[in-house]
């Protein structure tokens, strides 16, 4: 039997570039705005590469972005997803994150999965509310902060261990069910160059809200619940003080100020 | 009050327990902050407890809140907790329309928070590094790798849902005790429950990181596990927990719960020593809100010296090991 | 007088995707062994595994025999963004792909299907074998000799600075076949598996740069080599040469690009965060000016190779001169931009605490290997002028 799993990846600015642009309304401006996958959906999406690797499953990546998340999602298919599904639509410009859950939900109910991926949060929003969200509207189990992912395909169930504040709860539920990955699930793999010349040949399906039968009156930016009102440059930290010197100057200059600052 | 969505509604703060049935500390915070705020907005703050047996917990929260309501959900034990506690919850907010909701920000408050918010059809304020009163919550957050701070709010002053960073506020009891009103679960569960099967214990599970006052990371630049017992003894001197950067994680030399940065923990204690830590980004936007940051380290040119408040430049085994005789004279 | 082709290119969608996964492979994984891989001056045997299990080495082959069937572009992008991390890994795709030439050029299907399936793979290594101790550009002046003998040739002579020529399982040599034939018909081309029978490793050079690179010295002792495994036919050893140095130049212009990047990288991020008198260096304009000139530099050496490799793909009549062409601008570009980034970073620059010293020498080869930057400019005159009576 083949293992269905979706892994829900965004499009995120590159982290790495810090070229992050602000449109007009203080929300991100993505057409503007160089994009990665969300490294922490890499993890998740590695997780489901080994589960493909290891047994009979497919690997379907899904995303909701400006039609530019294509490109972002050739990566994921590079990397060993077999299929993609774009939804994208300008009434999604803006969206916050309960427009977010409603829209993957409702693209969720028209796939057929076993298991939904989602990362820890997205290093744009930094939120790690999408995933409940998106499990509870679709009520499937919901499995959070997993170290690991083991399906049992003919039992019909799925463990995940959690991390704890005390070291890991292990979980059990039943599937189709919703999993928030962490970093523990494993460093992601590069693509293969075989893997980039293959992707060019994977399908991506491009959905709009028409196709999803969402009225856009109920979601993207028009209906956000939320709305930044002011953005400011976080205010710099005094000079810092550096000290060159032999260990014993430099001890004790910090012993100095953690007692000025009462810190000691 | 006008007829506005949620004006006049009390903050409620759904709060965590530890796995003792204690109150958890970053719940202290919020419950301080949801107390500040009903201060403001001229309402009252209640509190939540939703577990096996809430009784420890709700009474600890009624210290700083002026209600409490504790719900004995036998559910809550055994199963995943959060999607529990939300329904719960959420039953309750339906008869009791709040001004806002705040929970923590770690992933018990966000799987709660990312619960109601779609039970309820609300929005999500998230990872709030303060929250001010005006006319609904005003939350302010770190975006962008820190590189930009932005206030935002609910739209057309409806209510909705504020995750709070933990450390952002300074837990401090009522100066009166709260009452707490028992409340047993009322209809079925919808979502599906999540059984635990199996806890394991994870050793040197100390001090969780977000809640300390001071800590003592390592990075690359410590080396390995014998640079660690540095750290580790400085901490211990210190009163602090250990951090390290995803370099030292990755290494084996310290477990993954002590990662702070972009995939780990995001941290502000008041005293944040980094040795041998370059600062790099991924690791500054986990820690660079402490109070005092200072820095050992061997390149005068690495980030940190762009943030810290002091940077010694030189061998952190060398300045490490003469501080740590330094500190204990001191105190 | 030669008038620009008009081949355009564009990166496919596809390009970015495959430069930017190299890009991040080589800075996370290649970068961090530059260094030890210059001081140690041993092959990078890991780097090795590394390319062929992400594929890289199968870059250069038909699909049909296991690789990717990449155009001349594709694999200089590649080439650029390992040779921005360290040259000498990127070597060994140059190499493999160079050493393949006479083969995907003048080979027939069958040592095609026998060879290629082990060369995309990354099992086995391949070197290329023209260059003599009296032989260098000029190749017509070559003295090792295949002599027929039953049902192959038996190889003798001394090839000099092979590059990875004792760490390849498969080397393509060039040898006189008919010693009395105009200078064009002289020579054959063979793939010589080894090691075999007289075959050895004579000595390996100590180098400027490019360390982790095995030089090697060659000795054919009367190799047998069967007739299946001659390239093309008898005399075709000259035109396979020249048609391989064509589509194998612009490859050392993308390691030359690639080393000018690296070291604008390493200098632009050095003036971002070096102080000096209070301020950043990159404040000074005398810095700036240096940072500009080397930006534009390579960015014109780049645009250049790009264009360069389109056209040689797209089979232009003039593939000699663009291919000299790239390869005179990039070398000179790499030699000028990683001297200029040593002095940017001053005293730091000249110590290997800071990788520019390392890429200061690893630029002079490309100045100096596959013809010298004289034997390019001999080229493009050529095309210039024509051939001299």
């Amino acid at each position: 039997m083949t293992l269905r799993i979706v892994v829900l990846t965004k499009p995120v600015p590159d982290p790495a570039a810090a070229a992050e642009r602000l449109g007009p309304d203080g929300r991100l401006d993505r057409a503007a705005s160089p994009a990665v996958i969300n490294g922490n959906d890499e993890y998740t999406l590695e997780a489901a590469l080994k589960l493909a690797d290891a047994q009979d499953a497919e690997v379907t990546l899904l995303s909701m972005a400006p039609a530019t998340g294509v490109e972002t999602m050739r990566k994921g298919l590079a990397m060993g997803a077999h299929r993609g599904v774009l939804v994208t639509d300008p009434a999604l410009a803006g969206s916050d994150g309960w427009s977010t859950v409603q829209v993957l939900a409702a693209a969720l109910r028209g796939m057929e999965y076993d298991l939904v991926l989602a990362g820890f949060d997205t290093s744009d929003g930094v939120g790690g509310v999408v995933g409940a969200g998106v499990a509870t509207l679709l009520k499937l189990p919901y499995l959070s902060s997993a170290a690991k992912i083991e399906p049992d395909v003919d039992a019909g169930t799925v463990r995940v261990r959690r991390i704890s504040p005390t070291g890991f709860d292990v979980l059990e539920a039943p599937m189709p069910a919703l999993i928030v990955g962490t970093q523990l699930l494993g460093e992601p793999r590069y693509p293969s160059l075989k893997g980039i010349m293959a992707a060019r040949s994977k399908e991506v399906v491009t959905k709009s809200l028409a196709d999803l039968e969402l009225d856009a009156a109920g979601v993207g930016g028009d209906a956000a619940r939320t709305k930044v009102t002011d953005t400011e440059k976080p205010p710099a930290r005094s000079a810092t003080q550096v000290v060159r010197g032999t260990p014993d100057e430099g001890a004790k200059a910090i012993a100095d100020l953690l007692a000025s600052r009462r810190l000691i | 009050m006008a007829g506005k969505d949620g004006a006049g509604g009390a903050i409620w703060v759904v709060a965590e327990t530890n796995a003792d049935g204690s109150l958890a500390k970053s719940s202290t915070e919020v419950a301080t902050l949801a107390r500040t705020l009903a201060e403001s907005a001229g309402s009252e703050a209640v509190g939540i407890v939703v577990a096996a047996d809430p009784k420890a917990a709700a009474e600890e929260l009624a210290g700083y809140v002026g209600r409490v309501v504790a719900v004995a959900e036998p559910n809550a034990a055994g199963n995943a907790w959060a999607q529990v506690a939300a329904q719960r919850a959420a039953a309750i907010l339906a008869s009791e329309p709040p001004g806002a909701i705040l929970t923590g920000a770690g992933s018990d408050g966000r799987d709660v928070a990312g619960t109601l918010s779609a039970l309820l059809e609300r929005g999500v304020l998230v990872n709030a590094t303060a929250v001010a009163w005006d006319g609904g919550p005003s939350v302010e957050m770190s975006v962008f790798g820190g590189r930009l701070v932005t206030t935002s709010t609910f739209v057309d002053g409806e209510w909705g849902i504020v995750t709070v960073r933990p450390n952002v506020v300074t837990a401090e009891k009522a100066a009166a005790a709260g009452t707490v009103d028992s409340k047993d679960p009322e209809g079925d569960l919808d979502l599906p429950l999540v059984k635990v099967v199996d806890r394991i214990e994870e050793a040197a599970a100390a001090l969780p990181i977000e809640e300390a006052r001071v800590i003592v990371a390592g990075g690359r630049g410590v080396g390995g596990d014998e640079g660690f017992k540095l750290v580790q003894d400085l901490a211990d001197v210190l009163g602090g927990a250990v951090g390290a950067t995803r370099a030292a994680v990755d290494s084996g030399w310290i477990p993954y719960a002590q990662q702070i940065g972009q995939t780990g923990k995001i941290v502000k204690p008041q005293l944040y020593l980094a040795l041998g830590i370059s600062g790099a980004i991924q690791h500054k936007v986990g820690m660079q809100t402490a109070g005092t940051i200072i820095g050992i380290n061997r390149d005068p040119d690495a980030p940190i010296a762009e943030f810290a408040d002091l940077v010694v430049v030189g061998d952190l085994f060398e300045v490490g090991k003469v501080l740590l005789e330094e500190l204990r004279t001191r105190s | 007088m030669t008038e620009a082709g008009a081949v355009a290119y564009r990166l496919t969608e596809e390009q970015v995707l495959l430069r930017d996964t190299i890009r991040t492979l080589a800075f996370e994984q290649i970068a961090p062994r530059a260094a030890e891989i210059d001081r140690t001056g041993e092959f990078p045997e890991d780097i090795r595994q590394l390319l062929a299990s992400q594929d890289v080495l199968a870059l250069p082959y038909p699909v049909e025999h296991g690789g990717l069937g990449a155009d001349l572009l594709t694999q200089c992008l590649v080439i650029e963004q390992i040779a921005r991390a360290c040259v000498t890994s990127s070597l060994i795709l140059s190499v493999q792909a160079l050493a393949s030439l006479p083969l995907l050029l003048g080979g027939s299907e069958e040592q095609k299907a026998r060879l290629f399936p082990d060369l995309a793979s990354g099992k086995v290594l391949a070197a290329f074998a023209l260059t003599e101790p009296e032989a260098g550009s000029d190749a017509a002046a070559l003295r090792t000799r295949a002599v027929r003998e039953g049902d192959g040739y038996r190889l003798s002579g001394t090839k000099r600075f092979i590059t990875n020529g004792s760490v390849a399982g498969l080397i393509t040599v060039f040898a006189v076949t008919d010693p009395d034939a105009p200078r064009h018909k002289r020579i054959s081309c063979f793939a010589v598996e080894v090691p075999t029978d007289g075959f050895k490793v004579a000595r390996l050079e100590h180098k400027l740069g490019i360390r982790g690179s095995p030089t090697a010295e060659l000795n054919f002792d009367g190799v047998l080599v069967p007739e299946a495994n001659r390239i093309g036919d008898e005399g075709d050893g000259w035109k396979l040469a020249l048609a391989t140095l064509d589509r194998s130049r612009p490859g050392i212009a993308a390691q030359a690009v690639g080393i000018a990047q690296g070291a604008l990288d390493v200098a632009a991020q050095y003036a971002r965060e070096r102080k000096q008198f209070g301020q950043r260096i990159g404040e000074f304009q005398m810095v700036q000016a240096m940072l500009a000139d080397m930006d534009s530099r390579t960015e014109a050496a780049r645009q250049l190779l790009y264009k360069a490799a389109t056209e040689i793909e797209a089979g232009a009549a003039d593939a000699s001169r663009w291919a000299s062409i790239s390869k005179l601008i990039a070398g000179d570009t790499a030699m000028a931009v990683t001297t200029d980034a040593v002095q940017v970073l001053g005293g730091y620059g000249y110590t290997d605490d800071y990788p520019v010293e390392r890429m200061m020498r690893d630029a002079k080869i490309t100045q100096l290997y596959e013809g010298t930057q004289q034997i390019q400019r001999l080229v493009i005159a050529r095309a210039l002028l024509g051939k001299p009576e």
